[in-house]
């Protein structure tokens, strides 16, 4: 999407149209993140916009989950800075960030809602003290309604298909009013109807100033939907605009033997699903 | 008040207790965990007794101790927490069983405390409950949001800025608390009848978590007057009799929820 075409949306409602445009959602320089002591990923230097949507690609282990739990707060950073929102990042503040997890990360046969689950995006507002008022309940109306789900608010949330339930978290996510998302391999294991559900949600969210960062193995959907790309293999391989970072030689420096093929219309990484 | 409307009282109020911390417990898969606990009331009981402070005093600290082992045991070998509270299960009732012989000059009841005596509850005894019952309603009032979302999902949550360990910990203070109060009234054996069998029971009836905590209390209150109009029709232990009655009531939700329609239990049919 062009600065343009993101400077004529309006600017989300905590947002005042002044910070929009000048001060960088993410900034990372030079970012390494250990788990434990080891240092998992490094030399990350990184810059997302309100608005943008960046891809993180790279082979399993490559640190992709790593970067997002690194934006969260949840990882201790080994080396280098990050800023979120234009303010150096602090472990526990999360105000803003909406995340998505993997979705093996939910217990299953959980005798709760998808209403319930969604308002739990609202759990860091409403803190513990106080009860869900008429503004949670109307941004989890908004939310449902977003990713299409609010014919199934009552049901179970385990009773619902997997895709389903991706959007379900995802509207989760969104409950929370966030100015960045970061997306945990949303795509894994989506039908084509999830699939396109989800990604218009996405293109939505960029439309209202939202920045989002993804984890994927789909190179598809990064050209479809991502304005950057962040090629990862332990450490930075490439950073920019989609097409400039989708080359040839940058993904086999990312994927090292596995073979790739480039041509005009798509990517193909054998071994990974699209 | 007479001995049997004060064990009314008593048992009333651990079968509400039991049924909303049992809830919390059965979903949280820590059944075995309570277990453990309950037999690591037994030697501080008796500990407790034996140095002449009250029985719940001795529990209380004998958990505490339980839940550290188990903890640092967990954290040490992955996955070890489970085993550690089945070996812990048997070793505290062994450590009960040892410091009775030891202390053999002062008269201990060792069937009242595995298999409880609510028929010779204190005024304490049910003091102790009632605290322990406020304690856990303001918990689950003002915490139960976010134990279930760290039940549910605890990256999520993690995301979300809050630590799960917290929540954890939560959950195992009210655990213990249920334990050390119920103990007096249904035994360290029998307490984890009360505690797993009447939420289990609640599970099988509903897919509504908020029904799952209407539902559990009230089959444990059951399951308590139940057993102790039993031991008082055919003079037979009140523990043994209201474990009894909540095994058998579990069997019945078991059979009943399998043939039960969706919609009955909550499910929204598409």
């Amino acid at each position: 999407m062009s600065q343009s075409a993101r400077g004529n949306n309006p600017p989300p409602a905590d947002e005042t149209p002044s910070e929009l445009g000048t001060v960088p959602t993410i900034e990372m320089a030079n970012a390494a993140f250990a788990y434990e002591g080891v240092v998992a990923l490094d030399h990350v230097s990184i810059k997302a916009d309100a608005g943008e949507a960046l891809a993180l690609i790279g082979p399993n282990g490559s640190g992709k989950s790593t970067l997002l739990r690194g934006l969260l707060g949840l990882l201790p950073l080994a080396d280098g800075s990050v800023k979120i929102f234009g303010h150096k990042r602090r472990p526990g503040v999360t105000e803003g960030i909406g995340y998505l997890p993997q979705q093996e990360s939910t217990e299953p046969n959980f005798p709760i809602s998808l209403r319930q689950v969604v308002m739990m995006g609202r759990y860091r507002r409403i803190g513990f003290w106080r009860f869900a008022r008429a503004s949670d309940r109307s941004a989890v109306n908004e939310a449902l309604e977003m990713t299409g789900l609010t014919a199934r608010a009552r049901a179970r949330f385990g009773s619902l298909s997997g895709g389903q339930q991706q959007r379900g978290l995802l509207a989760r996510a969104l409950a929370g009013k966030p100015r960045l998302l970061l997306l945990d391999e949303p795509f894994n294991g989506l039908d084509q109807p999830n699939r396109a559900a989800l990604l218009a949600t996405l293109r939505e969210l960029k439309l209202r100033g939202v920045t989002i960062v993804v984890t994927t193995h789909d190179l598809d959907l990064a050209r479809d939907v991502c304005d950057k790309v962040l090629l990862l293999a332990g450490t930075q391989v490439a950073f920019g605009p989609t097409n400039q970072v989708l080359t040839l030689e940058n993904l086999q420096a990312a994927f090292g033997d596995v073979q790739v093929e480039v041509d005009e219309h798509r990517v193909v990484i054998p071994g990974h699903d699209h | 008040m007479s001995y049997f409307d004060r064990a009314l009282v008593v048992i009333t109020l651990v079968g509400i207790l039991t049924g909303l911390v049992g809830t919390l417990v059965v979903l949280r898969k820590r059944v075995l965990f309570a277990q453990a606990l309950t037999h690591a009331t037994f030697p501080g009981a008796v500990i407790g007794i034996l140095l002449g402070v009250s029985l719940q005093l001795g529990a209380v600290v004998a958990c505490a101790l339980i839940v550290g082992t188990i903890t640092l045991i967990g954290r040490i070998t992955p996955g070890g927490a489970g085993a550690a509270s089945g070996v812990l299960l048997a070793g505290g009732f062994a450590a009960g069983a040892l410091a009775q012989a030891f202390g053999s000059n002062v008269p201990i009841d060792m069937t009242a405390l595995l298999f409880g005596s609510v028929l010779s509850v204190s005024t304490t005894d049910g003091v102790l409950a009632a605290v322990a019952l406020g304690l856990s309603l303001l918990a689950i009032v003002f915490a139960g949001k976010h134990l279930v979302y760290a039940m549910f999902d605890p990256e999520g949550y993690r995301g979300l800025g809050y630590e799960p360990a917290a929540m954890e910990a939560l959950l195992m203070v009210l655990t213990t608390i249920t334990v050390v109060v119920t103990m007096p009234a249904v035994g360290a054996i029998l307490t984890i009848a009360l505690i797993a069998a009447p939420a289990a029971a609640a599970r099988a009836l509903t897919a509504r978590l908020g029904v799952m905590l209407i539902i559990a209390p009230t089959l444990s209150v059951l399951s308590g007057i139940a057993g102790l109009l039993l031991s008082r029709e055919f003079s037979v232990s009140a523990g043994a009799c209201i474990a009894l009655v909540a095994t058998v009531l579990l069997g019945v939700a078991l059979i009943v929820g399998r043939w039960m329609p969706r919609r009955l239990r909550g499910e929204v049919v598409a």
